[in-house]
């Protein structure tokens, strides 16, 4: 996920005048929320969760960037905090002691994209872009794919990751057209389609059940390299765009795969592969728009899985990301890939 | 002053502390002490490449406080490789530890490489049966169920007979149908649904499946599948689909997954009249929610719009 370039529609919930109570995106809460979770170190679930620092450093900031109040965490504070996970061999642990991981790898890069850090990056490491795009393209497997580690776990998510990264970072292929190209990427598009399924929808592996989320992975990784429209055509686009577009429960959420609860994260997840394949909509948006905002908590900000459950900060930025696609009064826009 | 502090096992590992912290608000993390004291001795462990019994028995610990960190799990497993520990004692701690922390992904990943390193698979499909047995639809579990298949070859030793089963149990379990499908396509070389005895089972199988619950949309897909893959005409499903949805009675429709089948197969017999009003009652009587989906195929059938 990207921010959009340009202005947006602007944050602060001003536009939002007109809407009843219950449709309205309580963006002070949710900022408010967002910053409390840095101070709730005294609880259990903090440490537990501490392979996910990084990430949760990275879904926060989103929120903020989409609510229009990017600067709501303190920069110097993330930089420091991100450098401290940095490993010499350029990859990112999710903490400090941590092993690098792809995952945490491109959150920090992602990260150092929305805080325009990458001049930091290369102060504090010499060649430092050019040493993180080489720790990523290195956990490329001979059939494509890449592993999240060291000890070779694959996965669609870790091969959209990496396109992802490097795209950000300016090292893939077709952005070095003079240098010899870090990663194949004909190998890895090649293994994405293997992943898709006979019900038009994509896995985590090859044979693997379809899931919006590989969905999504899917989608970004043929779209970063170009190959998404040629590559499913618009028959193809239908189907699977057919699919996702069943993932629509009566309730209006959306689910992950069929027989399966609704929950806010899809929202993102299956919005914007639709988004990328030109369906978006497909969808019942006055619907889904219902359902996401029943998931607010008005009171203390954050959003939760589904209505009634205790929020969380992957869902907040999931739900907020959904809106904005929705194109939800208030919000700054989003880019789907 | 703690559990490994006071144990004579441990007094010559002098424990690291972690050096996160200091002025920096984000970077300062406060963990419960247990598990602070915990991560401090395999901090030091780590620090000198120790790999030996105990170990185990600290990973084990800092396992079930946290079983998400993935770091503790790398280590795990280096150290049983480095001194050749048992494996099989191992799978049976996993056994336990899997059904305590059923969604967490790790436990998944470290048995497969522990399995790869025994090279043999004895009792893995059962404990896999086991853990479906509380969730049939674990993603990580079907993910390792096929690696089995695949790495061991189990393609025709029961793994259709399986899914039967699972399918028995849930029909609309969809990662039993997906199963299904791998079981039958996946392997190198196979023919699969495009032999016509495997297409002719497969089909039988799916539609007996939807005389059971007609509004379920796995085994539509399946047989979806079936004939895309095999090249076969959708007429062929033409009077099955009129079984759950036919014009001639548009208030006694079964499925509206039938329906949408019945729509494409007008197309292709360019009937684009009926298919339009198949298209029309899915848009506003039988999956309203999807009307912009509906929409979009009538337009595709370039009716005017009076008409449509
Ligand atoms: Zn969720």
């Amino acid at each position: 996920m990207s921010l959009a370039a340009g202005p947006g529609r602007g944050g602060g919930g001003g536009a939002q005048g007109q809407l009843p109570d219950e449709m309205k995106v309580v963006v002070e809460k949710h900022v408010a929320y967002i910053q409390s979770l840095d101070t709730r170190r005294e609880e259990l679930e903090y440490h537990l969760t501490e392979h996910l620092r990084i990430s949760g450093i990275y879904w926060g900031l989103t929120a903020l960037h989409l609510l229009g109040h990017p600067d709501a965490l303190p920069r110097d504070g993330v930089l420091d905090f991100l450098f401290s996970c940095l490993h010499a061999d350029g990859g990112f642990g999710a903490a400090p002691g941590h092993d690098p991981h792809m995952l945490y790898t491109v959150s920090s890069v992602q990260i150092l994209a929305m805080v325009d850090g990458f001049d930091e990056l290369e102060k504090r490491m010499k060649d430092g872009k050019l040493k993180v795009a080489k720790y990523i393209a290195g956990l490329q497997q001979p059939n494509g794919t890449f592993a999240g580690d060291e000890w070779g776990e694959t996965d669609t998510r870790f091969l959209y990751c990496a396109l992802n990264a490097l795209s950000l970072l300016g090292f893939l292929p077709s952005q070095q057209a003079d240098q010899p190209p870090l990663i194949d990427v004909p190998a890895a598009t090649a293994y994405v389609k293997a992943c898709q399924n006979f019900d038009g929808g994509f896995g985590t592996e090859p044979g693997a059940e379809s899931h919006s989320g590989q969905v999504f992975t899917c989608c970004g990784a043929l779209s970063i390299t170009g190959e998404l429209d040629s590559y499913l055509g618009e028959e193809g686009k239908d189907r699977l765009g057919a699919w996702l577009s069943e993932r629509q429960l009566p309730s209006g959420g959306l689910n992950g795969r069929p027989e399966k609860l609704v929950d806010v994260c899809y929202s993102w997840w299956v919005m914007s592969s639709m988004a990328m394949i030109g369906r978006l909509h497909w969808i019942d948006k006055a619907k889904l728009t219902a359902f996401i905002l029943q998931c607010q908590d008005p009171e203390e900000g954050g959003f939760a899985d589904r209505p009634g459950d205790m929020v969380d900060v992957f869902h907040t930025v999931f739900g907020l990301a959904g809106l904005s696609l929705l194109g939800h009064p208030g919000l700054v826009e989003v880019d789907p890939a | 002053m703690g559990k490994y502090a006071d144990d004579e096992q441990w007094s010559d590992v002098v424990p690291l502390p972690t050096d996160e912290g200091g002025d920096n608000p984000l970077a300062a993390i406060a963990y419960s002490e247990e598990y602070e004291e915990t991560m401090s001795y395999l901090r030091a462990i780590m620090a000198a490449n120790e790999y030996s019994p105990r170990v185990l028995d600290l990973t084990e610990d800092l396992i079930d406080m946290n079983p998400a960190h993935y770091t503790v799990w790398l280590y795990r497993a280096q150290c049983l490789f480095a001194i050749d520990s048992d494996l099989k004692e191992e799978l049976e701690w996993l056994n336990e530890t899997a059904l305590t922390h059923q969604k967490n992904y790790q436990i998944w990943h470290h048995r497969n490489l522990i399995v790869d390193k025994l090279d043999q698979c004895e009792g893995e499909t059962a404990f896999v049966e086991s853990m479906f047995e509380r969730d049939a639809k674990n993603y990580h579990v079907w993910s390792y169920r096929q690696w089995l298949v695949r790495r061991f070859g189990l393609w025709d030793k029961g793994e259709l007979e399986f899914t039967e089963q699972m399918l028995q149990r849930d029909v609309r379990n969809n990662s039993a149908w997906n199963h299904r499908w791998f079981v039958v396509n996946g392997q190198e070389g196979a023919a699969g649904v495009g032999d016509p005895d495997i297409r002719a089972r497969e089909m039988k199988f799916a539609m007996l499946a939807i005389a059971k619950a007609p509004q379920n949309q796995s085994p539509w897909n399946y047989l979806r599948g079936i004939t895309k893959k095999s090249g076969m005409s959708l007429a062929h499903l033409k009077d099955f689909a009129e079984q759950y949805a036919s014009l001639d009675q548009p208030d006694n429709i079964h499925s509206s997954f039938a329906l949408d089948l019945l729509a494409d197969i007008l197309v292709e017999e360019k009937n684009t009249k009926q298919a339009a009003q198949a298209l029309d009652l899915l848009e506003k009587t039988y999956d309203p929610i999807r009307k912009n989906y509906w929409a979009y195929r009538k337009e595709q059938l370039g009716l005017p719009a009076a008409v449509a």
